[in-house]
This record gives structure tokens, C-alpha cells and sequence, in this order.
């Protein structure tokens, strides 16, 4: 947690792009929150059912950790909309992004719960380390 | 029925293991809340999961409960659930991420 998908329809965003969005995505999502990138998923599917694309050619659908702060979010969405755009080579239009809070208590991951906002000193003791996303 | 998502690696989960498995989360559900699951088994493409910006090889289960859970049930049975997974996979804690949702009011 969090998980990124992005639904696309077939070819709207090539082999190339992927890692490169998922490496923004990851440096996206770490800076403004501060969450270590091992946590970061950020998968690609093609036609899928969900996220629904509601014609659009890539909507990416992120489950974050509630607590996040709207400005954080909006932020979140701004950067990564941005990324998808720059190299999947699509127009603004084309794109969407929607994300839906998690309480943190009912995620488990790393092998325990994860903490609640304003409970992650220890937690990110245990569980950050460096990364080449980071 | 209890609605569960299961995401995985294309090619990460043999056919044996995702009937087992399938199997395996029902009974679980079963146990837990008093009703089977119902199973959304879904593969990400290969080249297409990356954590922390690298080829993935994490699992998500995600199980939506049909009641409100208080969190130390939660917890522990978030952890009988990823270890569940664990033990049919040979993969380790790090690489699962496990949610167990209460209803949508």
C-alpha cells in the first residue's frame, strides 16, 4: 500500500513507458508523503474492468493510506497525470486518475499492520531503506 | 458470499497452487465471517507490476467483511490470511499485501 493500477486501452501505453511511469509514480508518491518506495506498487493493465475507463485512454486508480491531506492528493494526481501524459505521449484529455483513502488499520503489509497517521516513526525505522527509487 | 480480489504476477502463481489457493481463502472467509468467498483472480501482465519502481513480485488480497471488524480481530486475521498465502506460495511476508475491508455503508 499504495497500490497504483492503470487501466488503458491495448497500446495506449508501450513496454517503455511502464517502468518509467512507475518510477514517477514511485518518486511521486514517496516525496509527498514520505512513505518508504518498497511499499510503492504501481501496476499496468490492459482493457480491464476496473479502474473503468469511461472513454479515456489510461485512467489510473490509486488506493492510498487515509490521512493524506487534499493539497497531498491533488498533488499526487497533478505529478502523475503529468507523467502518464509525458510518456505515454497521450493528451490531457485522455487521461484520468481517481483515489480512494484506505484506513491504514485494515492493510497489512511487510508482515504487520500498517500505522496510523502520526504513528509511523517507528514503523518507518523498521522499514525504510534505500532504494534506487528513492 | 465474501468478495475477494486476489492480484498477482502473471506466471508468479502456478494453476495448481491458484486452485488450492482459491480454495484455501473461501474456507477462510468461511471461518471468519460466516460466508464463502467469491473469488476476482486477476493477473497483471508481465512487464506490467513494478514495486518500488522494479519488476514486482507482490501479491494483493483484498476481502471485503461482511461486518464491522474490530481492529485486534482485524489484525489477526489479516495475518492468518497473508500467511495463508504465504504458505501456498513459498513467498515471504514482504511480498503480500493484505486488506480486509468492513462493509460499504
Amino acid at each position: 500500500m499504495p497500490l497504483y493500477l492503470c487501466n488503458t486501452v491495448k497500446g495506449a501505453i508501450s513496454d517503455a513507458a511502464k517502468p518509467k511511469i512507475a518510477a514517477d509514480i514511485t518518486r511521486i508518491h514517496c516525496a509527498v508523503t514520505g512513505a518508504p518506495a518498497q511499499f510503492v506498487h504501481a501496476f499496468f493493465v490492459e482493457e480491464d474492468a476496473a479502474p473503468p475507463l469511461d472513454g479515456k485512454s489510461a485512467v489510473l486508480f490509486g488506493s492510498i493510506r487515509g490521512g493524506r491531506t487534499d493539497a497531498q492528493k491533488a498533488q499526487i494526481v497533478s505529478e502523475m497525470l503529468q507523467s502518464i501524459q509525458t510518456h505515454a505521449g497521450l493528451d490531457r484529455e485522455d487521461v484520468g486518475m481517481l483515489t480512494t483513502d484506505v484506513p491504514a488499520s485494515w492493510a497489512f503489509e511487510g508482515g504487520e499492520v500498517m500505522p496510523e497517521p502520526g504513528e509511523e516513526a517507528e514503523w518507518l525505522a523498521r522499514h525504510q531503506r534505500p532504494t534506487a527509487a528513492e | 458470499m465474501i468478495s475477494c480480489t486476489c492480484i498477482v504476477q502473471a506466471g508468479q502463481v502456478s494453476a495448481e497452487v491458484e486452485a488450492t489457493l482459491r480454495t484455501n481463502l473461501s474456507a477462510f472467509a468461511e471461518r471468519a465471517f460466516g460466508e464463502p468467498a467469491e473469488i476476482n483472480w486477476r493477473a497483471i501482465p508481465e512487464r506490467g507490476g513494478f514495486t518500488a519502481a522494479k519488476p514486482s513480485t507482490s501479491s494483493i488480497i483484498s476481502m471485503t467483511a461482511n461486518k464491522p471488524i474490530a481492529q485486534p480481530e482485524r489484525a489477526d486475521l489479516l495475518k492468518e490470511m497473508c500467511e495463508l498465502w504465504v504458505r501456498e506460495t513459498h513467498r515471504s511476508l514482504d511480498e503480500v499485501v493484505g486488506v480486509i475491508s468492513d462493509p460499504q455503508t
